[in-house]
């Protein structure tokens, strides 16, 4: 299976697969850090020389900033051995670590069996605090990658304005 | 399992060192998984004719059941030459840990369990970082604009 886009999908599938199968299926996370190769490390130069656009202070991803800086991820895997269903989901981010952490819990209550009730007071305020971030974080990467395409178009619209002048 | 569940707060306690340990290497993976733990009671384990006689038996069980949460790191090794290249990485071992969370107590556990990964998972992107960068963008973009 394909990884999810966005991290409410991927909840949203799993709690459907929970629900269905709560016995078998199991939720895996995995943090790791990647120490990248020198292969690696000399394809993300080549990368950056192509693309000067790209230099290491107006870039968003880190990982391109410095060729030689360790990749780390955050991926989420729910998989029902029993049906062979399996749904992914990986980040980069920390910030959405607390909430991914927080869909675990939720869904860790459909695995116990307990209700799906809202008894706490807590409760809804979480879920207001996870769904917002996820729609302010869907805008900040359409925005970004409208940035980018702006930035990389960029070269085009100077040379037009030069033709102007 | 070989090993004992431990009570929550030693897992707490192991998982930071577990975290720990994959920030002073530098590199690696930390495994956490959660499932059911369904076949360790007696009174819930199904008999065969339970299963036969309602197939969906786990959808509805009598009472809650606990969660079992497991972390563990990536083993690594030298290499023998023969199977697998002789590389310059270190043996490490493997870690293993296991707690088992009451029902009762999800709720708390989790909000520990995300404090803890997140002061772990040290490694990933600030969100602070990239604002940052956005505003260098949009001014390094600016300036651009101003030269050409």
């Amino acid at each position: 299976m394909p990884y999810f886009a966005t991290s409410t999908e991927w909840f949203e599938q799993s709690s459907l697969l929970l629900k269905a199968r709560p016995t078998t299926t199991r939720i895996t996370s995995k943090y790791t850090v990647l120490r990248p190769s020198a292969s690696k490390i000399r394809k993300r130069k080549k990368y950056l020389e192509k693309r000067p656009n790209l230099s290491s202070t107006n870039n968003p991803s880190s990982t391109l900033a410095n060729p030689s800086e360790p990749t780390a991820t955050f991926k989420l895997k729910t998989y029902d051995p029993v049906s062979g269903t399996c749904l992914k989901y990986e980040t980069n981010k920390a910030a959405e670590v607390g909430r991914l952490i927080g869909s675990l819990g939720k869904l860790s209550r459909h695995m116990a069996a307990l209700p799906d009730v809202v008894d706490d007071f807590s409760k809804p305020t979480e879920m207001e605090g996870i769904e917002t971030p996820t729609r302010e974080k869907d805008v900040k990467v359409e925005v970004g990658v409208v940035e980018q395409k702006v930035s990389t178009g960029g070269g085009g619209g100077k040379k037009k304005k030069k033709a102007k002048k | 399992m070989a090993e004992a569940h431990l009570s929550n707060d030693d897992f707490f306690a192991r998982l930071t060192d577990l975290f720990g340990h994959n920030r002073r290497k530098g590199h690696g993976s930390v495994y956490l998984t959660q499932k059911r733990l369904a076949f360790d009671h007696g009174s819930d384990a199904p008999s065969p004719t339970k299963v036969l006689d309602d197939p969906l038996w786990d959808m509805h069980p009598e009472s809650p059941l606990p969660i079992l949460i497991r972390a563990s790191n990536n083993v690594s090794s030298k290499g023998d030459g023969k199977g697998r290249p002789i590389t310059d990485r270190k043996n490490v071992e493997k870690i293993k840990l296991s707690t088992i969370v009451p029902p009762g107590q999800i709720d708390a556990f989790y909000a520990r369990y995300a404090e803890v990964c997140k002061a772990g998972m040290s490694g990933l992107r600030k969100r602070d970082k990239k604002k940052k960068k956005k505003d260098k963008k949009k001014k390094k973009a600016v300036e651009g604009e101003t030269k050409g």
